[in-house]
């Protein structure tokens, strides 16, 4: 698989839709391959095919876990043990590109709509399942970086959870606010961002 | 006594002369992949007309060791230290390298400088500054505390920073910056798609938009001062939660301060209006900042 192949395929992978040879292929090349880790975890872009995405807008529930449940089963492991940290890398990435994609719907629409409190719910939740993996993956890199490092990160990650808290209190107040909606996934994916940043200083050669 | 007289030189030389100068040079492809790694001191990257990339610099005593190594298409080079701390010994390092090349570059502390390139550049530092000159067709740079300075026309970058400033001057493609606490600044840009975004950082964007362009702008608690065309073509989308909007391009008032008004959003729900024929899209969200869109 050729790096362009597999940029252009990492979203069919998150959702499982490479047949085995092309997945075993997809995760041999990115474990291998440093600039397209490198690529796809900065890559904040929609990806291809999120530009497909229904206006409906109705986020995946199983992004992450089926990303996690697969690269366990690939690796004849459970799944609660910590995944590579390309696919944790991966997840963040498409996870952000995801929820950009439903805001960039939201906001290029010419007609006003609301994003539901249930969508903002499960958007929060793939978020904090894949703010805590990387969480505990800079946990483990924690050795690798200096202190300063790591106090400027956690400084860092308190201004973006003090402002996570601040927006989500106020949804609490005003659930059917869509702006807020909207403020409160941001705040969420600068955190998953950060931590994903964080983790690859710990981690890149 | 001569002893005496003679050791403050004698520490002087000493050093110096376990200095290691680099000199290296080697023949490349144009469009070559090119890997530079230095944690601390600084790197300097010039683009040339040649096929070679020319490596001088220096390494003091405990700052690692120069290696280099690659042909045709790839190569890499860089400091090797013992262990991966931002803090030690500065190594310098210039490195020429054909303009189009690929070039990724890591550093810690160490400030990284680019100029005279066409490529690609995706560069990543802890607290180093970046700063990045030229028209290149890519460029991804992130810091986790030092600021990153963009001057040129790029056709896309992505900029990501923490507690430093982003600062972008002529961006005209397609522009992500983000930070956590620090400013965004982009003067005389006239971008066809941004997104500028930071949480509790300030952000000025002084340029217009293209027609069909897009600039989104997203803060938390910081302000955002817009200074556009006062006849720009656009479709406006501003909210504020909880901070006040001040738009000043349709007034009639003359001089500064007399041809603004304050727009009242009701609970942060966004206020939408058109400009001429409302080609550029405008979008501006904050929780608690405040929006101004003003003259230049």
């Amino acid at each position: 698989m050729t790096c362009q192949e597999l940029r252009a395929r990492a979203d069919a992978y998150a959702r499982g839709e490479l047949d085995p040879a092309d997945a075993a292929a997809f995760e041999a090349h990115l474990e291998s391959c440093s600039a397209c880790e490198a690529a796809l975890s900065a890559s904040d872009g929609p990806l291809p095919d999120v530009a497909g995405l229904s206006r409906s807008i109705e986020p995946a529930a199983d992004l992450w876990p089926a990303i996690r449940e697969r690269v366990a089963a690939r690796r004849g492991r459970s799944a609660w043990i910590a995944p590579p940290r390309w696919a944790l890398a991966a997840a963040a990435v498409l996870l952000i590109a995801l929820s950009s994609g439903v805001t960039a719907v939201l906001l290029t629409s010419r007609e006003p709509r609301a994003m539901a409190t249930g969508n903002i719910s499960a958007l929060e939740a793939q978020y904090s399942a894949v703010s805590e993996d990387l969480t505990g993956a800079l946990e483990q890199a924690r050795s690798r970086l200096s202190p300063e490092t790591m106090a400027t990160i956690e400084r860092n990650l308190r201004i973006i959870d003090a402002a996570l808290d601040e927006t989500r209190q106020a949804l609490a107040r005003d659930p059917a606010n869509p702006a807020l909606g909207q403020m409160v996934v941001a705040a969420w994916r600068q955190k998953v961002d950060l931590l994903r940043r964080a983790t690859a200083l710990g981690t890149e050669t | 006594m001569r002893l005496h007289r003679c050791l403050p030189a004698l520490l002087l030389v000493a050093p110096l002369a376990a200095q290691q100068k680099i000199e290296r040079r080697i023949a490349i492809a144009p469009d070559a992949s090119i890997r530079i790694h230095n944690l601390v001191g600084s790197i300097r990257i010039i683009g040339w007309d040649r096929d070679s990339i020319a490596v001088t610099g220096s390494v003091p005593p405990g700052a690692g060791s120069f290696y280099m190594g690659g042909a045709g298409r790839g190569a890499k080079l860089g400091i090797e230290r013992q262990d991966e701390v931002k803090q030690g010994q500065p190594a310098t390092l210039e490195v020429r390298v054909p303009r189009n090349a690929r070039l990724w570059v890591k550093s810690a502390s160490a400030t990284v400088e680019a100029s005279g390139l066409t490529g690609e550049l995706e560069c990543s530092s802890v607290d180093g500054s970046i700063r990045v000159e030229g028209s290149l067709r890519l460029v991804i740079a992130e810091s986790m505390e030092g600021n990153i300075n963009v001057a040129g026309a790029m056709s896309v970058a992505r900029l990501k920073g923490g507690g430093g400033t982003i600062t972008l001057r002529g961006a005209r493609g397609d522009v992500l910056a983000t930070t956590v606490g620090g400013a965004i600044v982009a003067t005389d840009g006239a971008i066809t798609r941004a997104h500028l975004e930071t949480v509790s950082g300030t952000i000025a964007y002084d340029g217009t938009v293209s027609p069909r362009g897009t600039l989104d702008v997203a803060t938390h608690s910081g302000d955002v001062t817009l200074r556009l065309p006062p006849d720009i073509s656009a479709e406006f989308d501003l909210g504020s939660f909880d901070g006040s909007i001040l738009y000043g391009l349709s007034g009639k008032g003359e001089g500064k301060g007399k041809s603004e008004e304050a727009l009242k959003p009701f609970r942060g729900k966004p206020i939408s209006f058109s400009t001429g024929a409302g080609e550029a899209r405008i979008i501006v969200r904050s929780f608690k900042g405040e929006i101004r869109i003003l003259k230049p």
